[in-house]
């Protein structure tokens, strides 16, 4: 009754705070319109939009529907707020799982998953805003091109996931051969394929030789 | 009025931003601590997913904070800092920034500085209604998604173990990938799959498999949440090295340009 009750208010909250985000978000660009006193029109708004909106609406939908079952409810209404998913939340909640050895489709899962994209949130947030603050006259000679750091920043991703993959491969290395092998046959046809397109080819993969592999009893 | 994009409007517009994001993350903090609490979850473990959370977070949230210096130099600080506070992220703002810029007359993308009021509230509309999307569908799709996620689960909890791992390898297969053999922009060095990225990827593999196997020798349980961030930070180091000693013409290969 109690866990029913937890997760319910989850959802509760989660929905208000994102409606709220919502509101929040459009006062951004209606505020500063009104601050320069000048309204784009709707024609040049839907111009620079529609490039986007193809490209990124449909990654949208793929990345509500793939991240929110692994993350948990409270982390997720969390981690579509405050942004960079894919390249940080979602690992770092993955990571925060696995340390705490607990499964993302429990009540402990999600209360150590919503910590971990709670804190990683507080931190980037922190992060961002001193480097801002305090440390922009600087900050090009660290991360700006030429800079020994630059090209360290740049690999970022792999050096991520590939620390992520060790934990994984180590562990599941019997399901993980055929994700990778696919994912890397389409890479090899066609090398530009967007990271929007390959997580869900990544995930429907992995799903299907995974369920293949338990109804044999390989797994 | 001296630059609009840098006002004492601009910096109180984003640090407005920073408490709503910083608000509603203690909000679920707290929230979950205490639940975690009820459950009865050590003190110690609740404790270990924040500060290794924390930690997991600085070289991402560094990157995080280039790709804003990226920005910078076209959009003024502010306006790119308040985007990747909020929902932004790394892939998604460079362009979108770059469509609303040409959309607005400008030819240079992000390479120009943006100097018409108009150009610039045009950029902030287009980024802001580019990424809100999800703000509209997870209030709408969760609770269905979890539940229907549950119901799975609850059948065959060992299926349901595999599948979360399955799911969680597809999504890893799709960035290891990108980093073996993955095309980036031609004109930009760095972005494509390439011997640096290779480097990357390996050295911090094999830094989080030593790490994992000394934590189990010596028992060091204290330190494991630990190995994952500081894998990321030894082969960013490598990376370092290796650009710094490799000839840039094997340093910079990148194969599929």
């Amino acid at each position: 009754m109690l866990a029913k009750n937890y997760m319910d208010s989850v959802h509760l909250y989660g929905r208000i705070w994102t409606v709220a985000a919502l509101l929040v978000m459009l006062m951004i660009p209606i505020s500063i319109s009104a601050y320069l006193g000048v309204w784009p029109q709707a024609e040049v708004i839907l111009k620079g939009l529609a490039p986007i909106a193809l490209i990124f609406y449909p990654s949208a939908v793929v990345e509500v529907l793939t991240y929110s079952p692994m993350m948990g409810a409270g982390a997720t209404y969390l981690g579509f707020v405050t942004g960079n998913i894919t390249n940080l939340k979602m690992p770092c909640a993955l990571n925060a799982m696995e340390n705490a050895g607990v499964k993302s489709n429990t009540e402990e899962g999600e209360v150590i998953s919503t910590i971990s994209v709670a804190t990683s949130s507080i931190v980037t947030t922190g992060i961002i805003a001193l480097g801002v603050l305090l440390f922009s006259p600087v900050l090009p000679y660290i991360t700006g091109e030429g800079s020994p750091f630059a090209t360290a920043f740049q690999q970022v991703v792999p050096a991520l996931f590939g620390a992520l993959g060790a934990t994984y491969f180590a562990k599941h290395w019997k399901i993980s051969i055929l994700p990778i092998v696919v994912i890397l046959i389409c890479l090899g046809f066609k090398g530009d394929i967007g990271i929007g397109v390959l997580i869900p080819i990544g995930l429907i993969v992995s799903l299907v030789g995974a369920h293949i592999m338990y109804k044999k009893k390989l797994v | 009025m001296g630059d609009f994009k840098t006002s004492t409007f601009m910096y109180l517009l984003g640090l407005a931003i920073v408490a709503f994001v910083i608000a509603e993350s203690l909000f679920f903090l707290i929230r979950a601590y205490r639940r975690g609490r009820q459950l009865g979850m050590s003190k110690e473990k609740l404790r270990t997913a924040i500060t290794s959370s924390a930690v997991f977070t600085i070289a991402p949230a560094l990157a995080v904070l280039a790709t804003v210096l990226t920005l910078a130099g076209a959009l003024g600080i502010v306006l790119p800092w308040i985007r990747l506070s909020v929902i932004g992220a790394i892939q998604y703002e460079v362009p979108a920034a770059e469509a609303a810029i040409e959309a607005t007359g400008g030819t240079g993308g992000l390479t120009q500085e943006v100097t018409s009021p108009e150009a610039f509230s045009a950029a902030a509309w287009v980024m802001t209604l580019g990424s809100i999307l999800p703000l509209v569908l997870v209030p709408f799709l969760l609770k269905k998604i979890q539940k229907s996620v549950g119901k799975v689960v609850s059948k065959d909890t060992k299926w349901g173990d595999t599948m979360a791992a399955a799911a969680f390898i597809g999504l890893i297969s799709a960035f290891i990938g990108r980093a073996i053999l993955g095309s980036g922009d031609a004109s930009v060095q760095g972005d494509g799959a390439g011997v640096m990225s290779i480097i990357a990827l390996v050295s911090s593999t094999l830094f989080m498999l030593l790490l994992q196997w000394l934590c189990k020798k010596f028992q060091w349980r204290k330190f494991e949440p630990f190995t994952m961030p500081l894998s990321m930070f030894m082969a960013m180091g490598v990376v370092m090295l290796a650009s710094a000693v490799l000839p840039p013409e094997i340093a910079f290969i990148e194969w599929r340009g």
